[in-house]
């Protein structure tokens, strides 16, 4: 008959599966080696998430400017890139503070975010950043075209894009889906450059300002409405609702006020 | 003394003849969701595969020390933990398949496949068989995903893995898509079909009817 | 408060989830061969998911959502990918509570469950409908409708199917079609039908 087994952990497998001590151990270890296990595959692969998403939306937003009408021969001319700057949305013109390189701390501090009323909330967010990142193109004095990036709740999930507008503040340029998890072959056509191209000339606000933009149902028919994606409706009215949040009074409305008032 | 396991039949078993989806109802939920294209379908197929078998393996490593009151929650938290993982690792490389296939990785957790070849196998055989079992279930799994999946993409956008194969109607070619394929009705007809397919072949696997209808005299 | 009916509508109708989501498909056929189980599975997973959803709800707002752990001083702290373990611990919980608190006081509908309760730990429905009720961003409100919503929902269509089984039981099927072929052709047949649903909640 052996002598005791000093060894701790034989004399843990040994014990009978039902004590209590072993159920408790055993919980314990399980518990511990997965949670390691888990944070430490996360810890090692989220940096290179991040580089990947940054890494994607830089290649939408060249993508995006490059697929406007006249939009590369337009770069050229004015010496290539756009301008960038950090704007505070309740105001409507640029931020005092903060940079591009700072924007994402500042956001990390709750007073930036708005809470936003069940009655404001069109695009289902919960809360709005209050200050934005946006992209110029100036010629001369004048802003010839505006990047604006907006997201907003879809059917499966968010949906970012980005949004140019013209030099008038009021027709749209064109826009770029960045990320969604809507139905492949439905509601993701949105991210189809053939359904994108419906965009640009389309006209934002009518003469008394209200914010008339739509994806219809079914084919456009006015100057405010782009055609809408069959089989894709939840898609579509999400996508008008995010628009119409963004160009709006809560979102970038007081910047493009601002802008065609030359005040910026 | 335990009969020597053979690698090569436990392998290929679950392929036809003992097929998860079509004959033990197991794993049905995502099989379904993920099949609009083939690229999901065989990452869906793929992460599947991994978790399990390596999750079999791990589960049939320790399965003589698993108390019974814990037993079941043990082996979910072994799965959850290496389905997270390789939830992060898709998240990393392949962004825009993980975007698609969004809470359906997750579910791979309780996918009745998993948990049941580990509660029915993984328990009482060593790892190395308990992990070839794995792997051919996964592998009947897999191909029950990639015939959908193929398909419903080819027939639904006229694609396959994101490459035109049948010229659409509206760019010039004869085929116009069916848009149902991409619905979720679809998915059932054809897993109805295939089980149909199946059981017509290997007619050992068809049910017995419910009721036999009594033996009549025919009306004179 | 018809904005709650609503919602509670679409999460029983348009998002139905064996039909449309393909959640909790396994039982869902398996249990559908008769009307009893199917009920008994159909109150049983309403009673969960009603319960389940509002409060893996609270516990993912209270410690795991980016930003979730700001008052103790790390705002940046995004621990979502733990949410799967924590929901299905919690899930777990539940059921094993529920179970004993029904043996205790009322052993009646005790027996009447039998082995559905432990089995619902293991759902694919369950645990999609908090991972769904994540990805979609629901308030606790919403996750309450939510989850009844969607336990009545997938009641009705268990018990649609169990009844159109019963009644085919008795027609005479191809050999390779009896059983599990029909049964995924009738579903599909369902879909199809609560897939007119949509429309409902568009114009709402």
């Amino acid at each position: 008959m052996a002598g005791t087994d000093w060894n701790p952990w034989r004399r843990l497998l040994a014990l009978p599966n039902e004590s209590r001590t072993k159920t408790v151990i055993v919980a314990f270890l399980v518990s511990a080696i997965s949670a390691v296990l888990v944070s430490s595959a996360t810890v090692v692969l989220r940096p290179i998430q991040t580089a990947n998403r940054a890494a994607e939306e830089q290649a939408r937003i060249s993508d995006l400017v490059r697929g406007i009408p006249g939009m590369a021969a337009l770069l050229e001319d004015s010496g290539g890139t756009l301008s960038t700057v950090v704007i505070d949305l309740e105001r409507g013109r640029a931020a005092q503070d903060i940079t591009p390189e700072t924007l994402d701390v500042a956001l990390t501090d709750q007073a930036n975010w708005t809470v936003l009323e069940a009655g404001d909330d069109l695009a289902g967010l919960g809360q709005r950043p209050n200050f934005t990142q946006v992209f110029l193109l100036r010629e001369g004095e004048d802003i010839s075209l505006i990047l604006l990036p907006v997201t907003g709740q879809g059917y499966g999930g968010r949906i970012d894009a980005i949004v140019a507008v013209h030099g008038d503040m009021n027709t749209i340029a064109g826009i770029a889906v960045t990320q969604h998890s809507e139905t492949p072959g439905l509601g993701a056509r949105i991210e189809d450059p053939s359904w994108q191209a419906n965009f640009p000339g389309t006209l934002i606000r009518d003469d008394s300002g209200d914010v008339r933009f739509s994806v219809a149902r079914g084919v456009a028919t006015t100057d405010y409405d782009v055609d809408g994606i069959t089989g894709a409706t939840r898609t579509s009215s999400s996508v008008t609702r995010m628009m119409r949040f963004w160009l709006g009074p809560q979102g970038y409305g007081p910047l493009l006020d601002a802008i065609g008032r030359g005040e910026f | 003394m335990a009969e020597r396991v053979s690698y090569w039949s436990t392998l290929t078993e679950p392929l036809i003849k003992q097929n998860p989806v079509t004959l033990q109802i197991l794993g049905i939920c995502s099989a379904l969701a993920v099949t609009t294209t083939m690229a999901t379908a065989l990452t869906m197929s793929v992460s599947l595969t991994v978790v399990i078998t390596l999750g079999a393996g791990i589960i049939s490593v320790i399965r003589r020390h698993i108390p019974d009151t814990i037993r079941l929650i043990v082996q979910i938290v072994i799965i959850a933990s290496l389905v997270i993982v390789i939830d992060q690792f898709l998240q990393a490389y392949f962004a825009d398949i993980s975007r698609a296939l969004s809470v359906y990785v997750w579910l791979i957790t309780t996918n009745c496949l998993v948990l049941g070849r580990t509660e029915t196998y993984a328990r009482f055989h060593g790892p190395l068989p308990s992990m070839v079992d794995a792997f051919g279930n996964g592998l009947g799994y897999s191909l029950v995903l990639i015939v959908l999946g193929g398909i419903r993409e080819l027939f639904g956008k006229g694609e396959l893995f994101g490459a035109q194969v049948l010229p659409l109607a509206d760019e010039g070619g004869w085929f116009t898509p069916l848009s149902l394929m991409l619905l979720a009705p679809s998915a059932f007809f054809l897993l109805g079909g295939l089980v149909w397919a199946l059981r017509s072949v290997r007619s050992e696997q068809v049910e017995p009817p419910d009721h036999t209808p009594p033996e009549t005299e025919p009306a004179k | 408060m018809s904005e709650v009916w609503s919602f509670f509508l679409f999460a029983a109708f348009v998002d139905n989830m064996p039909l449309t989501l393909f959640l909790g498909l396994c039982t869902f056929l398996a249990m559908s061969r008769r009307t009893e189980s199917a009920l008994g599975l159909g109150i049983a997973m309403t009673i969960v998911l009603g319960i389940t959803v509002p409060l893996n709800h609270m516990i993912y707002q209270w410690f795991m959502a980016p930003g979730a752990w700001g008052w103790a001083g790390y705002p940046d702290l995004d621990l979502s990918y733990l949410a799967l373990i924590a929901f299905i611990g919690l899930i777990a919980a539940t059921v094993q509570l529920l179970e004993m608190v029904l043996e205790r006081f009322f052993p009646a509908i005790h027996a009447a469950f039998g082995v559905f309760l432990p089995l619902l730990t293991v759902q694919c429905a369950i645990l999609g409908g908090s991972l769904f009720m994540v990805e979609r961003n629901y308030t606790l409100g919403q996750s309450a409708v939510f989850g009844l919503g969607s336990g009545v929902g997938f009641a009705v269509a268990v018990v649609m199917l169990s009844a159109i089984r019963a009644r085919l039981s008795y027609a005479d099927l191809p050999a390779g079609l009896r059983g599990l072929g029909i049964a995924f052709i009738l579903t599909g047949l369902m879909s199809l039908g609560f897939a007119s649903f949509a429309q409902m909640t568009a114009s709402l």
